[in-house]
């Protein structure tokens, strides 16, 4: 008979295969590609080359990245707040129908989407010169990094909104109440009483977000020009353009130490919390 | 009993399935209209004098990339018994690092239709010799597109480009080198004006030096890029000619047409080769090392290259130009298929201007040169 504790392992098994076998594996693979010269020797001349080509991408990358994540916090907590805090049922009623669409449509559609919606003459400059707020001449073109971080805010605040309303829901309603009895406005009520209570779960969801818009492709490409672009972007062009995975790789371990930034502040802050309470 | 009788015979019939009816899977690298080629009118011609062959068209992705992932397939199943296409439609790029690595078959001598190809690049592709592995299934060709209402007299030479994108901001536009290979094709045309000895670099030897040459040329780019709208990708540069924000900019010929037959785009776009020229590309068909039908993937390309072919599906469907020589199509195609094709760039204007991409190592110290001066 088995164990329990062999038992659980053979439960695992499976699944610890998969990681390892699809993601660890891989993984090493790429480390190992980004630190190695073809003969096999260590070398760090494909993070000099990195830096000499793309130095100006990696900051755009993190710029529109944080910028994103910045918007997206704003407007989810908007959302968020309107439909916990809201008193209009219309208004809650329609943002509630409404505001998860974005969840189902991918990014590569989304960006098709945006690429004739923020253009110069597209879909949104001429309904607002159609509708006379706007001079024909005076319509500027929106694909470039402001396309991006359009697209990505339109496609994660949903993401993000739907965790932060769950934990809303969940929390105690009778200290809002009180905020509310006391007259605080709505908005102070959310600021000061609720979201402190949920700031575990935006910054999940804000982390969750950073990382996915990291490592999307289909935006930055389909968006905006290449000049600058995103990481992604120069990855699959080292690649394709010129079969380098070496360079590839080490912009890949640039993307990990990015991603691994946001893990860190985020366990930081957990462990400062677990400390003080 | 009788259920080993029907297991027996449905063995045997697995087995013999394969004899009554053979699969030719048939890998296209570039964009969706040329994997539709294969799909919807190569495949079924093919399927129609082959009774009990089945084509399959595989698209494995548009450009240079798409070509890569053959080239990475092909070289996976190196050490296996035979790979899973027959026939590959392939880049230049791409074509002669797999005829180094002995990953395709020399088989055009098998094939009657390679006598009838003329031209340069069937022998030599970017520097590597390729003769007797490829036929050219088409010529692509770049130029710049503009649009004749916003710009009367369009210019002749990159150099008056050059002063008229600074005279007129924001109004030329193309897709830096990421996006696609009209932008590079215009950053290569733009090399071979501005940065000396283009002879050199289309035709070799290489000699790492040269790039440093480029630097007076790239830094007027990186100037140049300051009036000009960098656009997303070959299609977002056709896009904004549609939609009138640009007034000119870098295609590829075949997709201008194509767009234009689709009222995608406006009668009034024209196009130009500016002078010295821009360079263009054919796409090959070529056949992997270990393949398991050779005879038939021969016999598919015969039929590919043929001149009704040629002058029907390459010509007259697609809108490029053919990859066998023009003269064979003579008869085959009614003239005004022939003249559309030819409207706005005279085949005089096609041989003087149409240049050949720089051979691969040069080709790549443009592109990272570029990525070194101008984009970063």
């Amino acid at each position: 008979m088995l164990s329990q504790r062999q038992l659980a392992l053979v439960l695992i098994a499976p699944g610890l295969f998969l990681v390892a076998a699809l993601f660890l594996y891989p993984l090493v693979f790429s480390l190992i590609s980004a630190f190695t010269r073809p003969d096999g020797s260590f070398t760090l001349e494909w993070f000099a080359k990195a830096y000499e080509l793309y130095s100006g991408d990696i900051v755009f990358t993190i710029v529109i990245v944080l910028a994103s994540c910045v918007l997206t916090a704003v407007a989810a907590i908007v959302i968020a707040g309107t439909l916990t805090l809201g008193e209009n049922p219309w208004i809650v009623g329609t943002l509630k129908a409404l505001y998860r669409w974005p969840l189902f449509i991918p990014f590569i559609v989304a960006a098709q989407c945006m690429r004739t919606f923020l253009a110069k003459n597209g879909l949104m400059n001429n309904t607002f010169v159609s509708l006379g707020l706007m001079e024909p001449l005076s319509a500027i073109s929106f694909l470039d990094w402001r396309g991006i971080i359009a697209t990505f805010v339109w496609k994660q605040t949903p993401f993000v909104a739907l965790l932060l309303a769950g934990a809303l829901a969940s929390i105690d309603r009778a200290t809002l109440e009180a905020g509310r009895n006391l007259g605080a406005s709505r908005a102070r009520v959310m600021l000061e009483l609720a979201l402190p209570q949920v700031m575990p779960t935006l910054l999940v969801a804000l982390v969750l977000s950073f990382v996915t818009m990291l490592s999307v492709l289909s935006v930055p490409m389909m968006v905006a020009g290449s000049q600058p672009t995103m990481l992604t972007v120069d990855m699959a062009f080292r690649i394709n353009a010129y079969g380098d995975y070496a360079t590839a790789n080490a912009l890949g371990v640039i993307t990990y130490l990015i991603s691994a930034g946001a893990a860190i502040i985020y366990l930081k802050r957990g462990m400062n919390q677990e400390a003080t309470s | 009993m009788r259920i080993l009788t029907i297991a027996c015979s449905i063995a045997a019939l697995m087995a013999a399935s394969p004899l009554s009816a053979q699969t030719l899977n048939v890998a296209t690298a570039g964009d969706q209209n040329m994997v539709d080629y294969v799909k919807d009118y190569l495949g079924p011609m093919f399927e129609k004098s082959h009774p009990g062959v089945k084509v399959v068209s595989v698209g494995t992705g548009p450009g240079d990339s798409g070509s890569q992932k053959i080239y990475e397939k092909l070289d996976a199943q190196k050490a296996g018994n035979a790979t899973d296409f027959d026939v590959v439609v392939i880049h230049q790029k791409a074509a002669g690092t797999m005829v180094k690595e002995g990953l395709l078959a020399k088989y055009t001598d098998k094939v009657d239709t390679s006598k009838m190809v003329s031209s340069e690049s069937a022998k030599n592709s970017l520097g590597s010799d390729v003769s007797g592995f490829v036929i050219p299934m088409f010529q692509s060709q770049t130029a710049l597109a503009y649009n004749a209402d916003l710009l009367k007299t369009p210019p002749n030479t990159f150099a008056e480009l050059k002063d008229w994108a600074a005279k007129n901001p924001k109004q030329f536009g193309y897709n830096g080198i990421k996006g696609g290979m009209s932008g590079v094709a215009f950053v290569t045309g733009w090399v071979y004006a501005f940065g000396g000895d283009s002879d050199k670099l289309i035709k070799g030897p290489y000699d790492p030096a040269v790039k440093a040459s480029w630097d007076k040329a790239l830094g007027e780019l990186k100037d140049f890029n300051k009036n000009v709208i960098i656009t997303p990708g070959n299609a977002g540069t056709l896009d904004m000619l549609n939609r009138g924000e640009i007034a000119i900019g870098p295609v590829w010929v075949d997709m201008f047409y194509s767009w234009q037959a689709d009222g995608k785009l406006p009668p009034n776009m024209k196009l130009k080769l500016a002078a010295p020229g821009m360079p263009g590309q054919p796409m090959y068909y070529a056949v992997p090392e270990k393949t398991a039908n050779r005879k038939l993937a021969e016999e598919f390309i015969a039929l590919a290259t043929s001149p009704q072919v040629q002058a029907d599906g390459i010509v007259k469907k697609f809108n490029w130009y053919p990859g066998i020589d023009a003269k064979n199509l003579e008869g085959k195609l009614d003239q005004a298929a022939w003249n559309k094709l030819f409207t706005d760039i005279t085949p005089a204007d096609l041989s003087s201007k149409g240049k050949s991409f720089p051979i691969a190592p040069y080709f790549n110290d443009i592109l990272e040169s570029y990525e070194k001066k101008v984009a970063n």
